[in-house]
């Protein structure tokens, strides 16, 4: 890295790390969004009995369809870029951190990238859940009790108004942030 | 030094957990119904107002009623989410969980409250007069990058508050 760009201010590093995160995400959100279906899936059918959800990722939604839904019945749609715009919120930081191109940074970046798509599927499974346990009306008080409809339903809300901008935040500060203050050590080696 | 005397030498997975904690606390609090319906609309329709103020005063003639600003082509609800407190909730959730003195945890919590709710105030005039002059932006400008700008802007005071106390060695006393 040349001796100019070490000196590049936080907050300029962090907008070009925004806009660089956001293009990405414009880019390869469709994509993306074909990995989180079938993980969701799958963590669905594993406490389902029958195994019937089948998740499809389409034009930024997330269809989601049962082996006993009515055939003649519309599939509901669960918006996925709601779910993972946050990507850039967590390219932003990184790049804001020091030394974001090193093969350390990259290699951080890496590691929180991989977590924060669990996190998505998580963040899926709540949100089909949450649909399963609240907008399928008789169907849904059927297989739902108020316990596992408000443990749904909160998870999910929760997601949206707070977790999913902790979770790139919580990820910068364990993985790449150099704590203000800190002592010398992991932290202190990673400001350098 | 000792880690009473030396903010910054908490360690990152204490700062996490304590983080974790207030955040699921602060949240749990805004939505229970009682405070949602007494504290939080209230809060959210008085962002509606102030906004529509501005708007009217650059001449979009806008109505408000509770939280939805209206024009003749466009309107708009603030919902939660969209009114600065999920912002607030992460600074005072990392406030708290960050080593410092009451006066200092209260003076970055509050002076950040303040510039994320100015800053919210922008967001929400500006996204008003994209959706009725631009609406193709509206989408992207309300999910991606608004509320992108607020958290990371949230984080930056976090991190300067941060540093700030950080510098100051404070003592156990005055915690």
């Amino acid at each position: 890295m040349s001796r100019a760009a070490r000196y590049v201010p936080p907050l300029v590093k962090g907008a070009a790390g925004f806009l660089a995160g956001a293009a990405l995400w414009a880019v390869a959100a469709e994509p993306y969004q074909r990995t989180l279906a079938p993980a969701a899936q799958a963590a669905i059918r594993l406490f389902e009995t029958p195994a019937v959800t089948r998740l499809r990722a389409e034009r930024r939604e997330v269809i989601v369809d049962r082996e006993d839904f009515p055939e003649a019945s519309a599939r509901p749609g669960i918006p996925a870029d709601d779910l993972d715009f946050n990507v850039a919120i967590l390219a932003a930081l990184f790049a804001a951190s020091p030394r974001p191109l090193s093969d350390r940074g990259l290699r951080r970046f890496a590691a929180a990238a991989a977590i924060l798509w669990a996190t998505h599927v998580a963040a899926l499974v709540f949100a089909v859940e949450s649909l399963y346990a609240l907008s399928l009306g008789p169907w849904s008080a059927a297989h739902y009790g108020p316990v596992a409809r408000n443990f749904w339903a909160t998870g999910n809300h929760f997601y949206r108004i707070a977790g999913m901008f902790a979770v790139p935040f919580a990820l910068w500060w364990a993985l790449a942030a150099a704590p203000p203050g800190a002592a010398p050590g992991k932290a202190g080696r990673r400001a350098r | 030094m000792s880690s009473a005397e030396n903010p910054g030498r908490r360690s990152p997975k204490r700062f996490l957990l304590a983080f974790a904690g207030f955040l699921a606390l602060f949240y749990a609090a805004i939505a229970i119904h009682p405070v949602n319906d007494h504290v939080v609309v209230p809060f959210t329709a008085g962002v509606a107002r102030l906004s529509a103020g501005i708007l009217n005063a650059v001449g979009e003639r806008v109505s408000v009623a509770g939280t939805v600003i209206s024009s003749r082509t466009f309107s708009v609800n603030i919902e939660n989410g969209c009114n600065g407190l999920e912002t607030a909730l992460l600074l005072a959730a990392a406030v708290l969980a960050f080593p410092a003195s009451w006066r200092q945890r209260a003076a970055g919590f509050f002076g950040g409250f303040a510039a994320i709710e100015l800053l919210n105030l922008v967001r929400v005039v500006s996204l008003f007069w994209i959706g009725a002059h631009r609406p193709r932006w509206f989408g992207p400008a309300h999910a991606l990058v608004w509320q992108s700008i607020v958290v990371l802007a949230g984080v930056a005071l976090f991190v300067a508050w941060a540093s700030l106390v950080a510098r100051r060695p404070i003592r156990s006393a005055a915690r």
